[in-house]
């Protein structure tokens, strides 16, 4: 049977998909886009304007073309942004053959799938209102396409009550719904874009991850917090130098040595990653151990992971400050680490070895490096000349103008030249103090590199020669003491402080949806039980408590809809008239539907005359009260002497089937 | 199923209110692609172990059986106050009328009725109101259609379920013959037979007017003295001079008798809208001439029921 076409239905179902597009909009090529927005205005105009829509055969080639396009995009069909693309682009020819009820359903499917596929891709605290939004009007799509011609607005009203119907239920499962340790199916992650430190460092690159704002972690310290100068969060260690770009180089295996506690001191803490990509954690200084069984403690003391960190992940931690590690690196790292690309920097070479000998000692030797830095007229800023090909001469003798990746990559040349091993350590050092969260904010902008050299008798000591030549850096982040290099939001983020207060707030907030919400999984799931009482809790005693929890629920919603659904009250008259029939029909003559109360009395006399006196002056007194003139004046008395003579009435069956009543 | 729901509920008495125990709800088919896709949303929310997804799954359970719920609700307390059914042709359109009340302070969106075999008719409740639904009805034959059961249903307010009820009622609808022939009627002049060439001009006696009354042709009404702004009126002719049509079964020629009857019909609704007097005169039946709808209806009657039994 054709189903007229239904246009409002039709822009809620297209409405439903677009707003599911729009969710994953930031993760998909720009093309796919594109052409699904193309897609639904055609659709649309072709109901508003009369405008063709394709046949049959143009649209099998275009699907065609969809699947050989995404084919060529991600070179699958599998996959969440192949997955999502293809759906995408799907949904969006099904929309040019709409005309059904079912087609429609489909396009509000694809928009709910498209709600999994962004839920997937990012779960942050500002995208959850999004999603809340997108599945409202999913719901809202189902209800004008079921009932043709139901209002957009009590669609809306509708949906919206039946969803906050259904919150309740929502937070139950959330927090009870059996959650899985491990995964069916392994999850292929597509390639993301990566952000935050990377394993390799060019004087250059810090500087352009140091105007970012974006947090790369935040951290809660157990008791108290380190000085402020004492906060190098490490990363990745590197060694190989070419000229220009530092490398890790062939690092890793574990640490050979655990580190001693030394003169510093212990800091426990945990640390909320926020996802990167990259393959490694960050730690306070040196690590004492590793925090988890899928992370390697190095030997350089990074933490690095098997696998991308590509969701939110928090751990615990224990640092030392001031550990030192006494074994004397082997010959092979020796070499390693004093290794310079040959016939480069031959006045930096020069340099580092007059300085050396002048020195006599590694220690003496380094001061005076530090003092040539300090005096030598060295700018610390975001925005230094371009250097040229021999980029280490050129930065100590001529520009001398960086930023810590030229600093630390300048010293650590100087080092090796006079023999002494040293190693680049890139990191953050700093944090932001978060008042209302209780916690450290690491952001990327407090991106920083360090030198590491080995000292005969001191083991490998950090030296920070950005510290030297901007002192401040130490106390303060790279974005306050370089200003121009914030974005224009950033800058206006941090122009008054209540705005930074609220940025603050803000960030506490999404701290906790990670904490909380994000990383919700089987472990805090089996943490809530316990902290409710119950302990191991097997899956019989949860499936009744479940369901006993379903059933009340359910009943609070029976009862809820319930209530509106209820008849009106019927008023006193009618309430005593209702009892009057009821007792009157225990005589055996039943009022019947199309009976009055007058005709009703008339009957019951000509059955059995003996209930005349009471019964019928009853009813002629209730035909008086609901249909005659009112007395407003005795009007409330005379239906209170009614009903209460309706209630006084008895009614008593004779051995004969005759009955009498009376009124007492 | 029919038998068992029969059983279970016994026949029904007008006025019919819908009490829980007779409501049946199951998920539509749209309502089955839904489920299939949330447990497509489970296992991957479940698989990714992603908090948010799992959410906005549980959120559609919790939406799917809220939804459930109100469409229960919507036809729980409805009362099926009346059910009509005016006579029709054999082969004609004609109707169920079904006059729903729905006692609570909330509309009832989205109320359905069905016969067993027909489609789908609909109509929005407002609170503390009635609505009218017309059930459309084809009979194929002429006689008495027996309806034992409607079907009251809705699958408001999301599609995804679909709630109905089953009323049995001994409702029977009468169907004419389907007025259909070619023969010419035959007319004679009652009273006077020798005057039987004035009745070809359709011209009575006029006789003067009356208030109109319901049931009075249109044809009859005196539209011009309308205009001016008289009330309705009704012109009368003087019955002694009209014509006069007997219809006898038989003297028809016709060998089947569904065809004879089909003529019959035929003639009576021709002399009906012409303004004549007619009879019929059937074995076993004989219907004096007389006009207007009460007698049209009798005389189709006894043709709807002639040679059936149980009449």
């Amino acid at each position: 049977m054709p189903e007229p076409p239904d246009n409002r239905a039709l822009c809620w179902a297209a409405a439903a998909f677009a707003g599911g597009l729009l969710l994953n909009i930031d993760h998909l090529p720009v093309w796919v886009s594109a052409a699904a927005l193309v897609l639904i205005v055609w659709r649309l105009a072709a109901t508003v304007a009369r405008v063709p829509v394709p046949g049959m055969i143009a649209r099998t080639v275009l699907a065609a073309a969809v699947v050989v396009a995404v084919l060529t995009r991600f070179h699958t069909l599998n996959g969440l942004a192949a997955g999502t693309a293809l759906l995408v682009l799907m949904a969006a020819l099904k929309l040019l053959e709409t005309f059904r009820r079912r087609d429609r359903l489909v396009l509000v499917g694809a928009g709910l799938f498209l709600l999994l596929a962004a839920c997937l891709d990012r779960q942050s605290l500002a995208r959850a209102p999004l999603y809340l939004g997108e599945t409202w009007l999913a719901c809202t799509a189902l209800a004008v396409i079921a009932s043709d011609g139901f209002p957009g607005r009590a669609a809306l009203a509708l949906a919206g009550r039946t969803l906050l119907l259904a919150l309740p239920l929502a937070v139950l499962l959330f927090l009870f719904f059996p959650r899985l340790a491990g995964s069916f199916w392994a999850v292929p992650r597509a390639e993301e874009a990566v952000t935050g430190l990377s394993d390799t460092m060019s004087p250059g690159g810090i500087g352009k991850l140091s105007t970012s704002y974006d947090v790369a972690f935040r951290v809660r310290f157990e008791g108290a917090l380190p000085p402020t100068e004492q906060r190098y969060w490490r990363g990745p260690v590197l060694h190989d130098f070419d000229g220009s770009t530092w490398r890790r180089g062939s690092g890793g295996g574990s640490a050979r040595v655990a580190p001693e506690p030394g003169s510093g001191r212990a800091y426990r803490y945990q640390v909320a990653l926020e996802p990167s990509y990259h393959l490694w954690w960050f730690a306070l200084d040196t690590p004492a151990k590793s925090p988890d069984a899928g992370v390697t403690l190095t030997r350089d003391y990074e933490l690095r992971t098997a696998r991308p960190v590509s969701d939110p992940t928090s751990y615990e931690a224990l640092s030392y400050t001031g550990a030192r590690e006494d074994s004397p690196p082997s010959p092979w790292e020796r070499f390693l680490d004093t290794a310079l690309p040959h016939g480069r920097n031959p006045r930096s070479l020069e340099l580092a070895r007059a300085l050396r000998t002048r020195a006599g000692s590694d220690a003496a030797f380094i001061t005076a490096a530090l003092e040539f830095l300090r005096s030598g007229g060295f700018v610390y800023s975001l925005e230094p000349e371009v250097l040229g090909a021999e980029q280490v001469d050129d930065f100590l003798f001529r520009t001398r103008t960086g930023f810590c990746g030229h600093y630390a990559s300048a010293f650590a040349v100087l080092m090796r030249a006079a023999g002494v091993p040293a190693r680049v350590v890139t990191g953050y050092l700093g944090g932001e103090w978060n008042p209302s969260g209780g916690y450290l904010i690491v952001r990327q902008s407090d991106a920083h590199a360090w030198v590491e050299a080995w000292l005969e008798g001191r083991g490998w000591t950090r030296i920070d020669p950005t510290a030297v030549v901007e002192p401040e850096r130490l106390q303060r982040s790279a974005l306050d003491l370089l200003p121009e290099a914030m974005s224009a939001s950033t800058r206006l983020l941090r122009a008054s402080p209540w705005l930074v207060d609220l940025m603050q707030r803000w960030d506490a907030a999404n701290a906790w949806w990670n904490d909380r919400v994000v990383k919700f999984n089987y472990a805090t799931q089996i943490d809530v039980l316990e902290r409710l009482g119950i302990h191991s809790p097997d899956a019989l005693t949860l499936g009744w408590a479940f369901g006993l929890v379903l059933l009340g629920w359910l009943a609070v919603i029976a009862w809820y809809l319930g209530r509106s659904m209820r008849p009106r009250r019927p008023d006193a008259i009618a309430q005593a008239y209702a009892l009057l029939c009821r007792k009157l029909a225990l005589t055996g003559l039943r009022r019947a539907p199309y009976q009055g109360p007058l005709a009703y009395a008339e009957a019951l006399r000509a059955a059995s005359p003996a209930l005349t006196e009471g019964a019928a002056a009853l009813l002629a007194q209730y035909a008086q009260l609901r249909y005659g003139v009112p007395e407003p004046a005795t009007r409330a008395h005379d239906i209170e002497q009614f009903a209460r003579a309706v209630r006084r009435l008895r009614i008593r069956l004779g051995r004969t089937a005759a009955a009498t009543a009376q009124v007492r | 199923m029919a038998v068992w729901v029969r059983r279970r509920q016994g026949a029904d008495v007008l006025p019919v209110t819908l009490a829980r125990r007779r409501l049946y709800i199951l998920p539509t088919r749209a309502g089955m692609a839904f489920a299939f896709l949330w447990v497509l949303m489970l296992l991957a929310g479940l698989n990714y172990g992603n908090s948010l997804a799992l959410f906005f799954t549980f959120l559609m359970a919790g939406f799917a059986l809220v939804a459930m719920n109100d469409c229960h609700r919507n036809l729980l307390g409805l009362t099926l106050v009346s059910v009509s059914a005016p006579a029709v042709f054999a082969r004609s359109a004609g109707s169920l009328l079904l006059t729903l009340e729905n006692p609570a302070l909330r509309t009832r969106p989205g109320m359905q009725a069905a016969l067993d075999d027909g489609p789908l008719v609909g109509v929005d409740l407002p609170p503390h109101g009635r609505g009218r639904l017309e059930l459309p009805l084809t009979p194929a034959r002429r006689g008495i259609v027996r309806i034992d059961r409607l079907r009251l249903t809705s699958s408001h307010p999301f599609g995804l379920f679909r709630t109905w009820t089953w009323v049995h009622l001994a409702v029977e609808v009468l169907v004419y013959p389907h007025p259909h022939g070619s023969l010419p009627r035959p007319i004679t002049s009652g009273r006077h037979p020798g005057e039987s060439s004035r009745s070809g001009s359709g011209l009575d006696e006029w006789m003067g007017l009356r208030l109109f009354r319901d049931g009075d042709s249109p044809r009859q009404v005196d539209w011009k003295a309308y205009a001016r702004g008289a009330p309705l009126l009704v012109k009368e002719y003087s019955p002694a001079g009209a014509d006069l049509c007997l219809f006898d079964f038989a003297q028809l020629r016709i060998p089947d008798i569904e065809a004879r009857l089909s003529q019959l019909a035929r003639w009576v609704v021709d002399a009906e809208a012409g303004g004549e007097r007619y009879g019929l005169t059937l074995p076993g039946v004989q219907l004096a001439p007389n006009r207007g709808p009460e007698h049209r209806h009798r005389c189709l009657a006894a043709l709807a029921l002639y040679g059936i039994e149980d009449a």
